[in-house]
């Protein structure tokens, strides 16, 4: 009786918030009050897929369901990122039958890395997707091996963890694991990939389990690669799932030897979330042509990357996350790799839109000396920790004549908009974007 | 006018930018006129303590804490010898913890420290990463930053003697941080000498002072650093 009244109070709840426009949380939040332990007692699809890491959680979840749809599986998911328990109760009571049944082939989840040992203590996925475990909005998450403890409770011994081989924090979840139960994907040495490490910071440098010194054949990006540790072993696994080939700057990449990918967004990062998503995919069952048939030039609808124009400049949006250098690293790598003369305006106004902080640390983890190429003209360091950015900018080899600091964002859109033709980039957050597009023309 | 600082395991005591704080100590240095060497060691080395007149150790996770506290034991003496020498110290954030007595983790097991000072940290379950007002009396100016810590520290002689944001070394807004001479530490993260000019200022003059040499009538002023230090006082003052 109390789990139909949840799901019916849950229902009625969404619907009324829908009617509304409000937030997903609130109606499995009081679904929850009434029926702590609801998310136990409904019957789920058998794929149960959930996804977990610092970056990529979104986009991969949005490939997965594209590919899982497109196999003609019906599939509910949290597009709207409510990515905590309240929001996870919401996408499963108003998607049941009131006799406790969820409809749908597949529940796939983004989930929140925190809290997925909460939202697992009543169900457990069937897969476990998790993309990596790097600096990540420390002023909420501690630290990278603290997030590693918090989701290694969340995980089931009967759960299939899917994991980047590349990784070497995020494998450390195969300890223990079943093996059987355990399937990797990872990227071969290939044109992207170094001798020496790149960044500011390297959390490679002592292997996870033993803190010895750790060794790379090869280094993707950041301490994404192909490590092994001499002392006590810990090394990249094979990986099930490969991309074997892959020109970033043709766009292209080869998965498992045989399936060519066109790639809309040619960046490192949206490699990995391909991969991650063709491998959950795979395992369940969905054949090759049909992911490729999805995968090939994949557009991404989460409008990370916006486009747009200023004045005669042609102008895209990277959505970076503040307090998270290798996302920032990632795009000012893409931007390094266009050859078009280009102006980059980074803006850092609020560094976060969901809680207070004046954390402005992250700043030194970003590699901007990236920018430091003849096609960069110019460097606009806006918002309110604009002078913090100016500091750091000090200790790049960035030429100061190429770098302009300003508070108010709308100077910057303005003295734009009145000169020059060159390529615009924009490098900033979710919580400050809107504060630039408000002043340029959306493609 | 030269002088040596001493970067201990830079490759991973580095919980959030902490290599600034010597990047920015060592370019105000080189702006009042010292000539600025930046040794480092990793764990697999003998750190050089005979010629170093700074010692800096940043933040790490708590198991790289331990062992950064694992390949520091071995050469306790030579650390201490340095500070009976005058040889300035700087511990920040998890590095703060290894000066001690002991640290008992959060599985109970308790890791015999350094014993260059006279307290004992406990870990706890609870992690509260937050912002942080400092108040000293060594200096006029609040210090602002960041602590990222899950341990309690007890009877250590404050840095801090009250903080108006943050937790202390026992309690929170309570008093944080440990001082004797020349040796400081605080579990503030990150670059917490950028970001606050006169602390950095602070800790030249002792440098100076130890030397023997004559401080300049105006240390250096940097660009910008003084304005985004206003910038994130107010910030946090607001609150």
């Amino acid at each position: 009786m109390k789990v139909f009244l949840a799901i019916a109070v849950c229902k009625i709840l969404r619907f009324i918030g829908g009617l509304a426009g409000k937030g997903s949380s609130l109606p499995g939040q009081f679904a929850l009050k009434l029926c702590p332990d609801v998310l136990g007692r409904v019957r789920l699809p058998a794929h149960v897929i959930a996804v977990t890491g610092s970056n990529g959680k979104t986009s991969t979840v949005e490939m997965i369901a594209a590919i899982l749809a497109a196999d003609g599986k019906s599939v509910v998911y949290n597009k709207e990122g409510s990515n905590q328990i309240e929001g996870v109760a919401t996408l499963i009571l108003s998607n049941c039958t009131l006799g406790g049944k969820m409809r749908g082939d597949v529940l796939l989840l983004e989930s929140d890395e925190r809290y997925a040992r909460h939202t697992f203590k009543w169900f457990h996925p069937s897969h476990f997707v998790i993309t990596n475990l790097y600096r990540d909005q420390l002023t909420r998450n501690g630290h990278p091996e603290g997030v590693f403890d918090a989701v290694k409770d969340a995980v089931h011994p009967e759960t299939t963890l899917v994991l980047n081989a590349d990784d070497p924090l995020a494998s450390c979840f195969a300890q223990g694991h079943d093996p059987a139960k355990v399937k990797w994907f990872g990227l071969d040495e290939c044109s992207v990939s170094t001798k020496e490490h790149h960044g500011v910071y390297h959390d490679g440098a002592r292997c996870p389990v033993c803190k010895g010194r750790m060794e790379y054949s090869c280094y993707h990006y950041a301490h994404i690669g192909h490590y092994s540790c001499p002392n006590c072993g810990h090394m990249r696994h094979g990986a099930d799932f490969s991309v074997t080939a892959l020109d970033l700057q043709a766009g292209t990449l080869t998965i498992n030897g045989e399936t060519e990918i066109s790639l809309a967004f040619k960046s490192i990062y949206n490699v990995y979330n391909i991969l991650a998503a063709w491998s959950v995919c795979a395992l369940t069952g969905v054949g090759t042509a049909a992911m490729a048939g999805v995968i090939n030039n994949y557009m991404l609808k989460n409008g990370r990357m916006v486009t747009f124009t200023l004045g005669q400049h042609r102008g895209t949006l990277l959505t970076s996350k503040h307090e998270n250098s290798v996302a920032y690293d990632t795009n000012l790598a893409y931007i390094a790799a266009r050859p078009e003369p280009c102006t980059v305006l980074v803006i850092v106004d609020a560094i976060s839109r969901k809680y207070f902080t004046g954390e402005t640390s992250w700043l030194w983890d970003i590699d901007f000396d990236r920018l430091n190429c003849p096609h960069v003209q110019k460097v606009m360091l806006y918002g309110k920790y604009c002078n913090d950015l100016a500091v750091r900018f000090k200790y790049s080899h960035i030429p100061a004549d190429k770098v302009e600091v300003g508070e108010e964002i709308r100077t910057a859109a303005d003295s734009l908009r009145d000169a020059g033709d060159e390529d615009v980039y924009v490098v900033t957050c979710f919580s400050d974007r809107d504060k630039l597009l408000a002043h340029v023309k959306r493609d | 006018m030269e002088l040596t600082i001493l970067h201990l395991y830079p490759d991973c005591m580095s919980l959030y930018g902490e290599y600034a704080n010597v990047a920015v100590l060592r370019r105000h240095l080189e702006a009042a006129g010292v000539s600025v060497a930046v040794e480092t060691a990793l764990f697999e080395d003998t750190p050089d303590f005979e010629h170093a007149d700074f010692i800096y150790m940043g933040a790490g996770t708590e198991r790289t804490q331990k062992a950064a506290l694992s390949a520091l034991l071995p050469h306790k003496e030579a650390l201490k010898a340095a500070i009976d020498r005058g040889a300035a110290v700087l511990f920040t954030g998890s590095a703060m913890e290894t000066l001690g007595i002991s640290i008992v983790d959060a599985a109970g097991k308790t890791w015999p420290c350094l014993g260059l000072a006279d307290f004992a940290t406990v870990e706890t379950d609870r992690r509260d990463p937050c912002d942080v007002v400092a108040h000293t009396p060594l200096w006029e100016s609040a210090v602002v930053g960041f602590m990222n810590k899950c341990s309690v520290t007890e009877d250590a002689p404050p840095l801090f003697d009250r903080l108006s944001l943050g937790f202390g070394n026992e309690e929170d807004k309570g008093p944080e941080g440990y001082v004797n001479g020349n040796v400081f530490a605080t579990h503030l993260t990150g670059p917490i000498l950028v970001k606050n000019p006169d602390f950095t200022d602070f800790l030249i003059r002792r440098l100076f002072e130890a030397k023997g040499w004559e401080l300049p009538e105006q240390l250096p002023v940097l660009p910008y650093e003084r304005e985004a230090y206003a910038v994130t006082l107010k910030e946090l003052t607001a609150r």
